[in-house]
């Protein structure tokens, strides 16, 4: 009986999940002050950042105001359209 | 009818007769409005590869809810303030607390108000050609917007 030999081979995957944008839309009706404010309150950030994000929805009729793994930008958008927010979320390129 | 910040961080609104509170009253008719659905709306926005579908069916109706809410919490503070008053001269107070609730409740009356007459950015909005009707709702819609500048600036930052 020959003596046989299992070779055992370890290959590591590494699945990097797309990223996710989440995107605030222009509206005639939301002030912009409550934008800056509800990004502020939303994503913490500063008031020089949250106001840039919110030009930029004001001038080119959206922006994406965060980029990540998907259910955290579920969480963003179901939390910026509890503010009245028009949001939605689309993957990232 | 005058508003103004009060020492505790919250709002005041001084209704004079019951021409104001059929004023006040507007916001709960115009946030009612039947066909308006706002969370079903901005549910609409998601896209199928988004997972349009389960949020359809657990973000919307939740969102629903809560801004039914907002009306319903604006309603008992109005009504209740009328009641108290006679509709006569009386006073709404709105504790810092109820800031962001009355602020949803006349951004959905606003979003009605636009989404029925679509006057877009109020700068441009002419009133010489103005139905009286949409006159009217054109300045219930700045009348809101200026209780909500006062919300923001003074109750909720």
């Amino acid at each position: 009986m020959a003596d046989t030999d299992t070779l055992t081979q370890t290959r590591e995957e590494v699945a990097t999940a797309s990223p996710w944008n989440v995107l605030v839309h222009d509206d005639p009706v939301n002030l912009m002050g409550y934008v800056t404010f509800v990004l502020m309150k939303i994503f913490g950030y500063d008031e020089k950042k949250a106001t840039i994000l919110m030009m930029q929805v004001h001038k080119a009729g959206r922006s994406v105001v965060w980029s990540g793994e998907k259910e955290k930008a579920e969480f963003y958008v179901q939390q910026l359209q509890a503010h009245q927010l028009k949001s939605s979320l689309e993957k990232a390129e | 009818m005058k508003v103004a910040p009060t020492l505790e961080g919250g709002l005041r609104i001084d209704a004079e007769d019951l021409g104001d509170w059929e004023i006040l009253h507007a916001i709960l008719h115009d946030a009612r409005r039947g066909d308006a659905d706002l969370a079903g709306n901005l549910g609409a926005l998601i896209s199928e590869e988004a997972g349009a579908e389960d949020w359809r069916d657990f973000v919307v109706p939740d969102l629903r809810e809560e801004f039914g809410d907002q009306i319903s919490k604006v309603a008992r503070d109005i009504e209740g303030a009328m009641e108290q008053s006679g509709g006569e001269a009386g006073s709404i107070w709105i504790s810092k607390a109820d800031g962001f609730i009355w602020y949803g409740a006349l951004n959905q009356a606003r979003l009605a108000i636009e989404d029925l007459h679509h006057f877009g950015p109020s700068e441009d909005v002419s009133m010489e050609d103005l139905h009286p009707a949409r006159r009217s709702a054109f300045f219930r819609s700045q009348f809101y917007l200026a209780i909500q500048s006062m919300l923001l600036d003074h109750v909720m930052r």
